[in-house]
């Protein structure tokens, strides 16, 4: 009997599955009784850290460095696609590769400068609306694909306060010299 | 170009398309004279002394370019007045195109003659492309002398926000000045604790701020309602709001109006309302204000004006949403025609949940500062100095 992957057990028991695959892995459950244990025993595990809540855990900088690791992964992605193409001899791949090749050269050879689109970062740009977000760890004002952050010192707890006006102000005293510093990001 | 240089060209494109990249982080030490561009004006009473880099660097992480400035300025007073404030602008266009950023310096007392250092830490990202110029730009934007002047371009209304800063550090010097005449040493210790048992218990929400642009024939949430302000009617305060609503969805307060009327016997050409939330709990946290719409405004006695904002915000606390319950406002901030600057009394702070909710004045931050790390007798000596 072939058993369905732990993948497959896993979205099973969070009900993440769908509905064909959901028929296949329930007829295959009624016959299994190994894969039935597996999945009652993922069910168990996620009831049970459904109501685990990690103490002190900075839910606001998490946020943050996903986001921040979610952008440079797309940007990556982006340049790395092309590594993967090279790594093994395939026929039909590089007869595909070569017509791409072919259809890029003949856009490139015929191409009139006066219609070059913008780049796609510039319409990256320019259909995502600026946001300014405040947390721990500074203000961010991000466009696009661009972002710009004041920073608060490393350390510090900075009070901030919201305009509806469209700016946010982090406020704290430096370590150093005692002095007020008052970082403002604005939306123009 | 010619059609072989053009083959050779995609040629050479097709070699580096399919050579593997590699993406490790490359770190490159910034060069301050290509990457920062600092002016200030000829007529400046601030002169550029230095300006240390720290350890500023430029990543490159993949497809983007990471780079972080730690700047110290520092500038020297060069004019005939104790300075205030400093006001400066920062701009990086290529990076954050629509947004623009400042640092202040409030609170300071510096003597004509000496310098004072001003910190700059940004962290700027964007995807790699070649550019020329400077990759930020660091302007003066104003400076307040201890007489209430001011001297600067005014680009981000910083007259305004070091004067208000000013009157409000006036207003709690005095009062903690006030406490150790009338209660002696006893008395300020006691306020100062106080100050700094509201710092440490006081609620704070992270916020995202965003203009509101709902797209055409977007459906609006189901829960979105319109809510009304209640109003804390402060005693004295010179311009009263009448009533005001928010559209509410959940952790989302948009289009904020509030309607206020001039009962002072001056014109007013700026009013700003404080603005508290109250989640599903019934804690209470300071949400943030809405100001006077209108840069140009000028609101005659007896006369009444909207205040109104087409910005969506986003309340949060520690990574969770936080439901709008109720909203409260308050008058927070009226600058009259002549340059004059109302700010609530310390009593009027005393007699409403204000003190616990609002942040204090960077200037009682300050104190509660000396007196945290330096005791009792440094701040006693802050106090006399001016």
């Amino acid at each position: 009997m072939k058993h369905p992957g732990e993948i497959d057990l896993a979205l099973l028991a969070g009900g993440e599955v769908g509905r064909v695959r959901r028929f296949s892995l329930e007829r295959h459950l009624r016959a299994c009784s190994e894969c039935g244990e597996k999945v009652t025993q993922l069910q168990a595990l996620r009831a049970e850290v459904a109501d685990f809540e990690p103490a002190d855990l900075n839910w606001t900088l998490l946020a943050a460095e996903m986001r921040a690791n979610i952008r440079l992964g797309l940007e990556a992605g982006a340049c790395v696609r092309s590594a993967g193409i090279a790594r093994g001899w395939n026929p039909r791949l590089t007869l595909a590769f070569a017509s791409l090749l072919l259809i890029v050269g003949a856009s490139f050879l015929l191409r009139d400068s006066r219609l070059q689109p913008a780049s796609p970062v510039h319409a990256v740009t320019q259909s995502a609306a600026p946001v300014l977000e405040s947390s721990g760890a500074g203000i961010e004002f991000r466009s696009g694909s661009g972002s710009m952050m004041l920073l608060n010192r490393p350390g510090v707890v900075a009070s901030q306060t919201v305009s509806a006006g469209g700016e946010i102000r982090a406020r704290y005293v430096d370590g150093d010299t005692g002095a007020v510093t008052i970082n403002n990001v604005s939306l123009e | 170009m010619s059609l072989w240089n053009k083959l050779f060209g995609l040629s050479i494109a097709s070699g580096l398309l399919l050579t593997p990249v590699p993406l490790a982080a490359q770190d490159t030490v910034l060069d301050p004279a290509s990457s920062v561009k600092i002016d200030l004006p000829a007529d400046s009473p601030l002169t550029l002394i230095s300006t240390s880099m720290g350890e500023s660097r430029a990543t490159a992480r993949g497809g983007a370019i990471v780079l972080d400035l730690h700047m110290a300025l520092t500038l020297r007073n060069g004019g005939f007045k104790h300075v205030r404030g400093v006001t400066l602008l920062i701009t990086a266009q290529e990076f954050a195109p629509g947004g623009k950023g400042s640092v202040a310096r409030p609170s300071i007392d510096v003597p004509p003659g000496q310098n004072f250092s001003l910190p700059v830490d940004i962290r700027l990202v964007r995807p790699v492309q070649q550019t020329g110029g400077p990759l930020v730009r660091v302007q003066l934007d104003g400076v307040l002398f201890d007489d209430l002047s001011f001297y600067g371009p005014n680009k981000l209304n910083s007259q305004r926000a070091m004067t208000f800063w000013e009157v409000e550090a006036q207003r709690d010097r005095a009062y903690f000045k006030q406490a150790l005449q009338a209660r002696g040493e006893n008395g300020l210790r006691q306020e100062i604790l106080a100050s700094l048992a509201r710092q440490a218990d006081r609620p704070q929400l992270d916020v995202s701020v965003s203009r509101n642009g709902r797209a055409v024939g977007a459906a609006v949430p189901a829960t979105e309602h319109m809510a009304q302000f209640a109003f804390l009617n402060l005693p004295n305060t010179p311009v009263k709001p009448v009533e005001g609503w928010a559209a509410i969805s959940g952790n989302e307060a948009r289009s904020p109006r509030v309607e206020v009327i001039n009962q002072s016997g001056k014109p007013v050409r700026y009013v700003e309302i404080g603005w508290l939330v109250k989640d599903k709990q019934g804690q209470e946290y300071a949400a943030g204000s809405v100001p006077a719409s209108e840069p140009a405004m000028v609101l005659p006695a007896g006369h009444g004006a909207s205040l109104l904002q087409d910005t969506a915000l986003k309340f949060s606390r520690a990574g969770r949403p936080i439901e709008i319950e109720s909203m409260t406002g308050f008058v927070s901030q009226v600058e009259f025609a002549d340059g004059h600057v109302w700010v609530p009394s310390r009593q009027d702070l005393n007699a409403s949940p204000l003190l616990r909710i609002l942040a204090p004045s960077p200037e009682e931050q300050r104190l509660a500062d000396i007196y945290s790390k330096k005791g009792l007798t440094a701040l006693t000596t802050e106090l006399s100095r001016y």
